[in-house]
């Protein structure tokens, strides 16, 4: 059974590795002539025959990555100094929420264990722009530079809304309410550690899983951008998508809209295709963590004022690194 | 296995219930009510990994965790059956 495993995993990290070029090859004046349902077709089949091997390799490491990564250590040292708090959180926001489900959970717990709410916004910002999958599916459907920026501007972005928020008074409220009175009694942990054929097999079931889970949206997101790619005219794009006023729109609209990462990441491409400048896709790559069904869920547990500081300061964070980002690199 | 003593799981995970949540809970009572016949007095409970009394007692966890008789056993994965029972036959030596 192990050396099956060692087998499939190591044949895909090689077929990875060998396909190093497998983007979609359709332009969008390819699109022109073709009839309104063919489009979508056309642009799905381009997209997987070339694309199949990095999107198989994208949830196979989200599978491994989830596993073997040990979350007690959330656990055992959160609440300890502050310093451990936000690298904790920022160091391990990106395993922990694969799933997204436990993603406000989680930064409702980090707050009651009396953690600060700093390294608890930290966790909640750093947590839906960098989880693993959503920076492997940037790596590989838009480019590896783009999925490195996003790391380092989300991980910017969500330790300074931590400290600044820690700063203000309605946050400093919120901290004292969840303060422990004397330090919580260490959790009895110990963790059952299964052998690691099993591991690696339930790595590949939860890829199969996310794979399940996220496809049909994939699947519906790559049809949107096939219409968008066909008929969204390129001097719009250019006008409205690139330099300053691009990046503008596109953190305002990138940000509450409600789309799952994926979606986002494809429309992306597609928008990057007609022309949209780096710096616009950055920041509308960066607009995940203030969306509204979010900003909702959140306010449940940290009063409105919280949530509208961090949705100024995520907001704020995206046009500054689509700025930096877009005069670095020339593409404006 | 001891039959005197009782087993106290606590299925901890979001409220309400995700998928993998509902699968840890289910495989902890399938296991459960097939142990019992065999003597074991065996409790599941399913906590709320946000409620401040959870975070109080065992800190932050990642969901689905399992904590039996109070001990964290797994953060953040699901248990096939298997394993369930290997953890539950564990305790009581």
């Amino acid at each position: 059974m192990l050396i099956f495993i060692f087998f499939t995993i190591g044949y895909l990290i090689y077929s990875r590795i060998m396909a190093y070029s497998l983007a979609p090859t359709m332009k969008p004046a390819d699109f022109h002539g073709l009839s309104i349902w063919e489009i979508p077709v056309a642009y799905l089949i381009d997209y997987f025959s070339h694309g199949w091997i990095c999107l198989l390799f994208a949830f196979v490491a989200a599978g491994l990555v989830y596993v073997f990564v040990p979350k007690e250590v959330i656990t055992k040292y959160m609440g300890g100094s502050k310093v451990t708090g936000y690298g904790l959180a920022l160091g391990m926001a990106p395993f922990l929420t694969v799933c997204s489900c436990t993603m406000v959970p989680l930064f409702a717990g980090v707050l009651y264990t009396g953690a600060g709410i700093g390294p608890a916004m930290a966790f909640l910002l750093m947590a839906p722009a960098s989880n693993i999958l959503s920076i492997l599916l940037t790596g590989e459907i838009i480019s590896w530079e783009l999925a490195g920026v996003r790391i380092i501007a989300s991980a910017t972005v969500a330790l300074t809304a931590g400290i600044v928020i820690s700063r203000t008074p309605w946050g400093k409220a919120i901290e004292k309410e969840h303060q422990q009175s004397g330090s919580t009694a260490q959790t009895a942990i110990e963790i059952v550690k299964p052998p690691l054929d099993e591991r690696l097999w339930e790595s590949l079931k939860f890829a199969g899983s996310l794979g399940k889970q996220i496809l049909p949206y994939f699947l519906l997101g790559l049809v949107a951008v096939s219409y968008v790619e066909a008929y969204l005219p390129e001097d719009i794009v250019g006008t409205y998508l690139t330099g300053v006023t691009g990046i503008l729109i596109a953190s305002i609209i990138g940000g509450p809209l409600y789309t799952p990462t994926l979606v986002e990441i494809v429309l992306g491409k597609g928008m990057w295709d007609l022309g949209m400048s780096k710096g616009a896709l950055l920041s509308w790559l960066m607009g995940q963590p203030y969306d509204v069904a979010n900003a909702l869920a959140v306010s449940r547990i940290v009063r409105w004022k919280v949530v509208l500081t961090y949705m100024v300061i995520a907001w704020a964070g995206s046009v500054i690194f689509g700025l930096t980002y877009g005069m670095l690199s020339g593409s404006l | 296995m001891n039959d005197l003593s009782e087993i106290h799981v606590e299925v901890v995970g979001v409220e309400p219930p995700c998928k993998k949540c509902q699968a840890t809970l289910k495989n902890v009572e399938e296991v459960a009510s097939e142990l019992k016949t065999s003597g074991c007095n065996i409790r599941v409970s399913k906590l709320n990994m946000a409620s401040k009394d959870v975070i109080a007692k065992y800190g932050v966890l990642v969901s689905p965790s399992l904590v039996v008789n109070g001990v964290v056993k797994i953060v953040g994965r699901v248990p096939d059956k298997k394993e369930v029972e290997r953890i539950l036959r564990a305790t009581t030596k």
